[in-house]
């Protein structure tokens, strides 16, 4: 299946675009997202400071809200990756 | 109307503190506090020319909306309080947060001006980045949204 992850903050280094398509198993979760970005970051992304962020980010579903590491992904769902805050 | 909270998109306005002063002017209050947070020149010796901010929009408007309901609720429920932050490139010296409390004694007034600072800095999903002399950039640390005990680095 295939999910949107919305960047925002410091994942917009992930792509020039505002959304980054990924590709994951059927009925993967928040944990298995994490894997996937980590991958992604260590392959491309490895001189950037997102080292940490698979770990550190959370992640909005559509009603803006936290969701957990069991928080199910269904096909074409767009989720809204949040690196750590820090605005005033 | 007793509560203003805005997400500004810099190119399209900035943010006023004469608006502010008007919205929260009222015969009851006491005491008006106004916190003016500005993008300065200089961050852990580096050179600054600008900073841009990065938001989600619905659920920075969604925070705002809780942190100031929560700070009235905490302190006192009839202060009017105007809150407005910047989206987008801010160069230095540019307003990029108002807060603006009207209270009936100045004790709130400070305290709920400072409870929404911190509540903001730490539970409103908005990002900086950085822009300095030499042509570099840098995306803020920040504090994580993700429960302290799960992190595992």
């Amino acid at each position: 299946m295939e999910i949107e992850l919305r960047l925002y903050g410091s994942s917009k280094i992930l792509s020039d675009k505002d959304a980054l398509k990924i590709e994951l198993p059927n009925n993967s979760n928040i944990e298995q997202l994490r894997e996937i970005l980590s991958k992604i970051i260590s392959k491309k992304h490895s001189k950037s400071n997102l080292k940490n962020l698979s770990k550190t980010a959370a992640f909005f579903s559509d009603k803006n809200e936290v969701v957990n590491d069991n928080y199910r992904l269904k096909d074409k769902e767009s989720i809204s990756i949040i690196p750590p805050i820090g605005g005033g | 109307m007793t509560l203003h909270i805005t997400l500004v998109k810099i190119e399209e306005t900035k943010i006023s503190s004469d608006k502010a002063k008007k919205f929260i002017a009222s015969e009851k209050n006491g005491a008006e506090c106004i916190f003016v947070g500005k993008v300065r020149n200089e961050n852990a010796g580096k050179k600054v020319t600008g900073v841009t901010y990065d938001a989600h929009d619905q659920a920075v408007i969604k925070s705002f909306q809780s942190i100031c309901n929560n700070a009235k609720d905490k302190f006192d429920k009839n202060a009017k309080i105007f809150l407005e932050h910047v989206k987008g490139y801010a160069p230095v010296g540019e307003i990029s947060i108002l807060i603006a409390v009207g209270s009936g004694h100045r004790d709130e007034a400070f305290k709920i001006c400072r409870y929404i600072l911190e509540e903001v800095k730490h539970g409103s999903p908005i990002w900086k980045k950085e822009h300095y002399t030499d042509g570099k950039e840098e995306w803020l640390p920040g504090h994580s949204l993700r429960p302290k005990k799960e992190i595992k680095l």
